[in-house]
């Protein structure tokens, strides 16, 4: 028996069906909200013009801390450096209008601009240039190794200071156009606080309303600035982003206007995709290294004819091809294989070409006729390809390889403690006078097992003592030489790519990992 | 219940010290090469070594922890090794991103498990519960960085309806807080939906079948109250249970959705700082982490409570 009233409550939609209804309402109504807000950035006409890249997260904005080459769009914002370095690499003016060494190369004098301030209201003076000297080189940092070799800044009048070397340095004039070179107020050094509050000379001041630590950085334009019209935008913003596919697709809805490509693979989607992409090899070197050229746990490397036959084991146009597609350049010499500047020698590139026979004989004829074995840090994480390719044309001649895998931070720890008699890397910061300091002195962080060539130590101190054509020329000399040594193997160029919006243009400097902030412009 | 709590309080901070002390430990052990990864490649053994000092890694490891959980007792946990940035301000950052994610994921996976999992039970055997148990275990078999790839291509780079990248804080602008994270929930619900539907199906199953419910329904008591006032009350418990795993999971299983949408949450910071050996930051994290576990279940513990006043929580 049906109840009449039950049939009627059954009619309306009960309490509980009312609730839910509601809810599924106002969730669509959200949605559809959320969704109608869109993506995308770009300045409207009329607006102030920012300029938002995508960076890993920096070190902060202490210089004593910094390390050079990739944490620059950081700090070019909010300081200016004493040199400004051409995208060829060449230095030129900035704080700094003329400069000079003196006939040992252990005095530089410099003068600098009389019209500069300090965003505090300091003035930027020969005493700002020698309290900031000294308080990089007091750091804990490769930056502050750049300076070494400065023994004393003297301080001749208010724009000219004398830096005393203890030695003739080749690479100070263009560490002094990056984070060595660059200035920050005295009155801020003194009060120690920079390592998160900046205080410089910059174009830009940084926006703290608009900066989360970590996360996303703004910079707004420093209306006193002496050099405006290097600097078209009006705000700067960093974004701080390490997943290669969030830039891309970043890049894509337009919420960034510049970012760093993880692979050539990325470079294509990008392309494809209407942004403007540059490729640029930036001096980094990628090789197979000889850690153990003194023979102590791995006898083998020790004779030249071993390693020569390594070099020609290696098929170096595959293993590129295979990484890299057509993006890097193949070589087999150490020094300035982006650069024409008289050290790479195109002839020097045919000295080990691609022959499995001949690095057999060579074994055979060292006592190596069965190979040898050798524990290799495994790059496959990284470079996959290139360490897949280089495993097999080891293979290919005997020597076998074992793989040892562990967190990149960890192999780079291992290998310079020794862990390794030899491994492909890629090595940062191709400066010559740079890759002698690092790899090839008996000292040098790169040889952890302290070997020494005569030749080339004689070779070093030479370069060290001589400018211009003369120095260029010994290094020619010292490239051949460690060429024809085997001092190592290297592969090819690293190349980094980077995109843009087709609004913005960005061109590479030299030696540095991403373009500075003065190279970017609107593409009109 | 003063009693009650009390007691979680106590637990909690045993739970804490034993948990940063473990951490310590294991990071201590493998920060051999950190000095190394902070000065960069190219520096020499002296300003590694130089570095090494400033961080206090030639301390002995009790001397170490005990400043550090003097400093953090006072809310100090020190600044990042790496980029000098005071672990406060991070976590301050980004534990509302960490917090928008689970709490939006647990709020919109509680509501469709229950709409999906009640339906399932209602419609058991018939064509509805078939597709919707086999949409579940698609759920479980797709993971949810491939569903956020494809989300992201689709609706914000070739639609544009969402940000591609990026957090916008709730306090800053609800509209495109909400924008921002549709999408990064959208992935990582389908998996905790597929877990938990099921459950409340399963539960639902069982309840509908006792003897209290046949005799609601012999006095005429309505579909919607039958099903959602008490046969779901009753099946919500191990739903809960399964639903607080999943929102503990989510704590720091989130870093692989925060990275493909760029949003820097406590996943990606203790993921970047444990491959790097950033100490204080892992240390920080943690601390965050462990107590926002504890918060959890206590909520879960209290709901229980709500869902059947049998259940005491003294």
């Amino acid at each position: 028996m049906h109840d009449e009233s039950a049939r009627g409550r059954a009619a309306r939609p009960s309490r509980s069906a009312k609730v839910v209804l509601s809810a599924a309402t106002a969730g669509a109504v959200l949605l559809t909200s959320a969704a109608c807000t869109g993506a995308g950035g770009g300045n409207s006409a009329g607006e102030d013009t920012t300029l938002t890249i995508a960076a890993a997260a920096g070190l902060g904005f202490d210089l004593a801390d910094q390390q050079p080459g990739w944490f620059e769009q950081y700090l070019q914002p909010v300081y200016d450096s004493l040199f400004r370095i051409s995208p060829d690499g060449e230095v030129g003016p900035n704080v700094a209008t003329e400069w000079e060494y003196d006939d040992s190369l252990t005095a530089l004098t410099i003068d600098i601009r009389t019209d500069i301030e300090f965003s505090d209201g300091e003035s930027l003076d020969a005493d700002a240039v020698k309290a900031n000297i000294e308080h990089t080189r007091t750091g804990a940092s490769t930056t502050a190794s750049q300076l070494q070799n400065v023994e004393d800044v003297e301080v001749v009048d208010a724009d000219t200071v004398v830096l005393h070397l203890s030695a003739p340095d080749p690479s100070l004039l263009p560490n002094l156009g990056m984070t060595a070179g660059m200035l920050a107020s005295p009155a801020a050094i003194e009060a120690g606080g920079l390592k998160t509050t900046p205080v410089g000379s910059g174009p830009y001041t940084l926006d703290t309303a608009g900066t989360t630590e970590g996360s996303q950085y703004t910079y707004v334009r420093n209306p006193d600035y002496w050099n405006p019209d290097d600097y078209p935008y009006d705000r700067f913003v960093i974004k701080v982003l390490t997943d290669n596919n969030a830039i891309l697709n970043a890049l894509r809805t337009g919420q960034i206007d510049a970012g760093p490509l993880g692979s050539a693979k990325d470079s294509k989607t990008a392309s494809d995709a209407g942004l403007n992409v540059i490729n640029y090899p930036n001096g980094d070197l990628e090789a197979l290294y000889f850690y153990d050229k003194t023979g102590t746990t791995t006898p083998a490397l020790a004779d030249v004819r071993v390693r020569q036959a390594i070099n020609y084991a290696l098929d170096r146009d595959a293993i590129v091809k295979a990484g890299y597609g057509d993006l890097a350049t193949p070589t087999m010499q150490m020094f300035s294989i982006t650069r024409d500047d008289g050290i790479f020698d195109p002839a020097l590139d045919e000295v080990y070409p691609y022959d499995p026979d001949k690095a057999r004989e060579l074994l055979a004829e060292a006592g190596y006729p069965d190979g040898f074995d050798v524990v290799m840090p495994d790059w496959s994480g990284y470079a996959p390809e290139v360490n897949a390719a280089i495993n097999q044309n080891l293979a290919d001649v005997g020597i076998r390889v074992t793989p040892d895998t562990m967190p990149l931070e960890q192999l780079y720890g291992n290998t310079l403690q020794g862990g390794y008699a030899m491994g492909w890397q890629p090595y940062e910061d191709n400066r010559p006078w740079d890759l002698i300091q690092f790899q090839l002195k008996p000292d040098a962080p790169w040889n952890p097992f302290h070997y020494e060539d005569p030749q080339v130590t004689e070779l070093i101190s030479k370069i060290q003592a001589a400018s211009g054509d003369e120095q260029t020329a010994l290094f020619k000399e010292l490239n051949r030489y460690l060429v024809e040594t085997a001092w190592s193997a290297p592969i090819n160029a690293t190349v980094f790519n980077y995109a843009t919006s087709a609004e913005v243009v960005a061109t590479p400097q030299a030696f540095a990992k991403r373009p500075p902030l003065y190279n970017f412009a609107p593409a009109d | 219940m003063t009693w009650f709590f009390a007691r979680r309080i106590g637990e909690a901070v045993v739970l804490v010290i034993a948990v940063t002390m473990l951490t310590f430990a294991l990071m201590s052990a493998t920060s051999s090469t950190v000095a190394r990864s902070i000065v960069g490649q190219t520096a020499s053994a002296e300003v590694v070594a130089q570095k090494a000092s400033e961080l206090g890694l030639d301390k002995p490891f009790a001397e170490r922890y005990f400043v550090w959980l003097g400093g953090a007792i006072r809310g100090d946990f020190g600044a990042s090794w790496f980029t000098n940035e005071s672990v406060g301000s991070l976590l301050f950052a980004k534990v509302p991103v960490t917090i928008s994610l689970v709490l939006a994921t647990v709020l919109v996976s509680a509501v469709v498990s229950v709409v999906v999992g009640v339906t399932a039970a209602i419609r058991r055997g018939g064509w509805v519960d078939r597709i919707l148990q086999v949409v579940a275990l698609a759920g479980f078999a797709f993971p949810s960085f491939v569903v956020a790839l494809l989300l992201v291509l689709v609706f914000a780079v070739q639609l544009g309806w969402f940000p591609a990248i990026g957090f916008v804080p709730l306090t800053e602008s609800p509209q495109l807080w909400l924008s921002s994270i549709v999408l990064p929930v959208t992935a990582l619900a389908i998996q905790v939906v597929a877990a938990t539907s099921q459950q409340v199906r399963g539960s639902m199953l069982d309840v509908l079948e006792s003897d209290y419910i046949r005799t609601l329904r012999s006095r005429g008591t309505s579909p919607s109250s039958l099903y959602l006032r008490h046969a779901l009350r009753s099946a919500a418990p191990p739903a809960l249970t399964v639903l607080g795993l999943q929102s503990i999971a989510l704590i720091g299983g989130t870093v692989i959705i925060e990275k493909v949408f760029g949003m820097l949450g406590l996943g990606t910071a203790i993921v970047g700082a444990s491959s790097q050996g950033d100490l204080p930051i892992v240390m920080g994290v943690v601390s965050v982490m462990v107590l926002i576990i504890i918060a959890i279940n206590l909520l879960l513990d209290l709901a229980y409570a709500w869902l059947n006043p049998k259940v005491r929580v003294a």
